[in-house]
């Protein structure tokens, strides 16, 4: 049986300026990623990136970005997402950039990989918390995530403003 | 006399397909009338400037060098690495303007063998 296969390339928007969270949108990350494509690769890169390019999740206080596209130009996605520098919305532009987690076939197989990956991250939290009352709203999630393995459902830990 | 058997033979066949470094293309850019003819310099940022379109900055650092240029009847030798040769000539085959006039590059022979390049047999002419 033919089908379409896409793969799945999880990021994170990374950025030293806090005001850049407001403008982690789908519309302006699908842009920026976009027109960096069309920078490295060119009219043709753009074109066969963009057959099956969507932002299929965003989580703008972590930071996460889910992006898809079709198998056969996953590696020109890939290879254009370090030449991302700025966000651009509202006619506001913040510097940032994308580190690539993940890349995987189905959505499942990346949420797996954001529920471990955000649980390692909440540990490391743990240790740079500088506060006592960010080290207990920290423990406290970590509670909440650690003791129902089975129902991990709560993966998407929330930061509570603690610093990166 | 029991002679020897001689040790059976062993050979290795190797096939190479495609195994040349550099492909070579004889273009010739084609101009409207009354467009200043480009240096050898212009022409090469025009190639350049047409992988870059299609290709982006990675087709732009594609290695291709112009090995010959003759300015009378624009037309240049040019050599690319094999790997990007598809890459060269759907460019060129893309590119549409030189100084805003419309142009077409076309591609007269194109080999592995830089030798091959010298004869034309639609060049021949029969009596």
């Amino acid at each position: 049986m033919v089908r379409f296969k896409n793969r799945y390339v999880l990021c994170e928007v990374v950025s030293e300026d806090p005001r850049c969270r407001q403008c982690i949108e789908d519309r302006a990350v699908g842009l920026a990623v976009r027109d960096a494509i069309g920078r490295v690769h060119g009219d043709y890169g753009l074109a066969c990136c963009s057959i099956s390019f969507t932002v299929k999740y965003l989580n703008a206080y972590t930071g996460t970005v889910l992006l898809r596209c079709r198998k056969d130009s996953y590696r020109l996605l890939c290879s254009a997402l370090p030449f991302v520098r700025q966000l651009e919305s509202r006619n506001q532009r913040y510097p940032c950039a994308l580190n690539t987690l993940h890349v995987g076939g189905t959505i499942r197989t990346c949420q797996k990989f954001l529920i471990q990956y955000n649980r390692r991250q909440l540990l490391r939290l743990l240790q740079n918390c500088t506060n006592e009352e960010e080290r207990r709203c920290v423990q406290k999630s970590l509670l909440s995530c650690s003791l129902t393995e089975e129902q991990s459902q709560s993966g998407d830990e929330e930061d509570d403003g603690s610093p990166e | 006399m029991a002679r020897a058997e001689p040790p059976a033979a062993s050979f290795e066949r190797r096939v190479l397909r495609s195994a040349a470094e550099y492909h070579y293309l004889r273009v010739r850019l084609e101009l409207p009338d009354g467009v200043t003819r480009p240096t050898v310099a212009q022409f090469k940022q025009l190639v350049v400037s047409a992988l870059r379109e299609l290709h982006g900055e990675v087709g732009a650092a594609l290695p291709v060098d112009v090995l010959t240029y003759e300015e009378k009847t624009v037309s240049a030798i040019l050599r690319v690495i094999s790997s990007g040769l598809v890459r060269l000539w759907s460019a060129l085959t893309l590119l549409g303007f030189y100084q805003n006039r419309r142009c077409a590059f076309r591609v007269l022979q194109t080999s592995p063998f830089l030798l091959a390049l010298a004869g034309n047999s639609r060049d021949l002419v029969l009596d």
